[in-house]
């Protein structure tokens, strides 16, 4: 019913004070653009944070985490009684992964991996000339390990892929090697905790741009590691698994836990601090916007009130004329809904040109070029709607006080 | 039917600010259809106040309102709302036109609000009543490029859109000049007696009260 009369009469009431229904809508616009800015601007933070962080890190891990403390097995059986067992120590009878086939296998049939690699990790000291340097040999499955974590493209120098074909062959990283004064075809020194000692040759250097990364860490071939460990080829120490979504790591967990007879760790549980911070600025990106459109909101609602209040005497008319309040709650929030939806489209259109311009300020950090930015739609669907519903409150309190003004009062003056 | 048209029995109403005062002492009249009926008394008598008890969009009274057979007392805002839509039009001594809106749509509300017609019958009837009132060169100007007097007479050609079964004023010519006082009295005499549509004016010009039909004459809240 776009041609009745309460339509036409709100209409006439928008455009006969342009200035003000300009007025009006711009505050909503300011909000949405504003929320469409700051939602863009910290999930983009967070993605970033979530690229670095996952650089290193795989959704979930499995690994051996040690026995339980069974140290005292008398305070189990009495657990009332005072027992002291001197010297008791935590007996570790296995180290790492022995049977990880059965379990890759295992997870090979899980919904919602992407992609999961073996690690067998070491650590060692880096040794060269006179340097040394403690760090961390990964010993990787070359495919696997560049598909979770796209390492390839963190190469500096040399070939990925060589490691394949190189088993005296190691990677380093550029910080490790600035300090060890490594280039590249240098041989390098690596000592284990056993004392076993070997030379590789420098093939390659990465840049992963978290630093302790690229100081600590080097990467030789899985078969190279389990040699210089001495084990069997089904050794591993950890398996890195990536996932669809990685804030939903909990149903694969609970999935493979009972059958897997080692720790299972999200990436959530090993980074406390991750989840918090990106939490946090979620958070604050939403509390400003949202305080934002909550202006807004309020300046609509005065300028309903001021409008009411304007035309007070031509409400009290329209009763005498047989308007019934629903008529004149109508005529009023038509006016608010027509302005919530021309502001909000307004301010995606404007929050996205925003967007774009504060994408293109350079900030150039940990590999960064601009200042990061998201576009995801459902952002701008929730700002639109969220915009839609502050204007139809904020227009639903002043029209409803209108339906409720008492022409009798008005009209004798 | 009979040719009662408004009846009230026993209209009895209070103003509680600033304190309690009976203003209206148990009014009880009849109108017929077609008259022509002039309110007066001194300021502060009622009279405005019964209208508006008349006009059914004040509630808050004791008594009995009836008109065309139809009992209105203790009816829903929105049920009186819709009556008087039909059956009611208003002038005042303010022209209470909306501003931002030509003649000719200021006439076309009331219709369009009942839609009991097309709206391009409705601007037809909106025409007619304005030439019967002199204003048909006037309809698309806005109103607030009118004179008083043309004000006046675009407001009573909106109470007569729907063809209500009676008009009423509030001193409906309290703002005019002799010259356009005359004009509007002649046409509610017309009115009255051409379409047999019922007039109740409260006014303070005794000319005006002494060429209606019938005079009430109100003193303390009761009829003289």
């Amino acid at each position: 019913m776009f041609s009745s009369i309460n339509n036409r009469i709100s209409q006439i009431h928008l455009t006969s004070n342009v200035k003000q229904t300009i007025v009006a809508m711009l505050g909503v616009t300011f909000g949405i653009s504003m929320y469409i800015f700051m939602t863009g601007f910290m999930t983009g933070v967070n993605d970033i944070q979530a690229d670095l962080a996952f650089s290193a890190l795989a959704h979930v891990r499995i690994y051996n985490d040690g026995p339980a403390d069974n140290s005292n097995i008398a305070k189990k059986v009495f657990p009332n009684d005072l027992i002291n067992v001197r010297n008791a120590k935590v007996i570790k009878y296995t180290d790492g992964i022995k049977n990880s086939t059965s379990i890759l296998n295992t997870l090979s049939k899980q919904k919602d991996i992407t992609g999961f690699t073996s690690q067998v990790n070491i650590n060692v000291f880096f040794k060269n000339a006179g340097n040394k340097l403690n760090g961390l040999v990964s010993g990787i499955d070359v495919v696997s390990e560049d598909k979770v974590f796209g390492s390839a493209k963190h190469m500096l120098q040399g070939n990925w892929n060589e490691l394949k074909y190189k088993s005296d062959g190691i990677f380093v990283g550029v910080e490790l090697a600035r300090i060890l004064g490594l280039k590249m075809n240098d041989n390098v020194n690596i000592l284990t905790s056993e004392g076993i000692s070997r030379n590789y040759k420098v093939i390659g250097i990465f840049r992963t741009d978290v630093y302790n990364v690229d100081k600590t860490k080097a990467y030789i071939a899985i078969n190279a590691a389990r040699q210089l460990l001495g084990v069997n080829q089904d050794y591993v120490t950890d398996i890195q698994i990536d996932m669809v979504d990685y804030n939903n790591t909990q149903p694969l967990i609970d999935n493979i836990k009972a059958i897997i007879p080692y720790k299972v760790e999200s990436w959530q549980m090993g980074n406390q601090q991750l989840v918090a911070g990106s939490s946090l600025r979620d958070t604050i990106a939403k509390a400003v916007s949202l305080t934002i459109l909550l202006v807004a909101g309020f300046g609509i609602y005065n300028i309903m009130n001021m409008t009411i209040n304007q035309k007070i005497r031509e409400i009290a008319i329209l009763k005498a004329m047989g308007f019934s309040g629903g008529d004149v709650t109508k005529i009023f929030l038509t006016q608010a809904i027509i302005i919530g939806i021309l502001g909000g489209i307004v301010g995606i259109i404007l929050g996205n040109i925003i967007s774009h311009l504060v994408n293109r300020v350079k900030f150039e950090v940990a590999g960064m070029h601009h200042l990061p930015m998201t576009y995801y739609p459902h952002n701008y669907v929730f700002a639109f709607m969220f915009g839609l519903i502050t204007t139809f409150v904020a227009g639903y309190l002043p029209a409803h006080k209108a339906s409720k003004i008492d022409p009798v009062s008005i009209l004798r003056g | 039917m009979n040719d009662i048209i408004l009846k009230v029995d026993n209209i009895v109403k209070h103003f509680y600010e600033p304190e309690k005062f009976q203003v209206l002492k148990g009014i009880s009249f009849e109108v017929k259809e077609g008259e022509f009926l002039a309110l007066v008394g001194k300021s502060g008598c009622g009279k405005s106040t019964l209208m508006y008890v008349l006009s059914t969009m004040d509630t808050d009274y004791e008594g009995t309102l009836t008109i065309k057979d139809t009992v209105l007392t203790n009816q829903s805002q929105n049920q009186l709302a819709a009556f008087r839509n039909e059956n009611i039009g208003f002038v005042f001594q303010f022209h209470y036109l909306l501003p931002e809106f030509s003649a000719l749509e200021n006439v076309m509300i009331p219709a369009l609000k009942l839609k009991k017609y097309a709206k391009a019958e409705i601007e037809e009837r909106a025409y007619k009543n304005l030439e019967m009132l002199g204003l048909k060169d006037q309809a698309l100007k806005k109103v607030t490029k009118l004179s008083g007097g043309q004000q006046q007479r675009v407001a009573i050609a909106r109470a007569l859109i729907n063809d209500p079964a009676i008009i009423m004023g509030d001193e409906p010519t309290g703002n005019l000049d002799t010259v356009n006082t005359q004009i509007v009295f002649d046409i509610f005499r017309e009115l009255a007696k051409e379409r047999k549509q019922t007039i109740i004016a409260v006014t303070h010009d005794d000319d005006f009260a002494n060429n209606c039909d019938r005079i009430i004459e109100m003193k303390d809240g009761q009829i003289v």
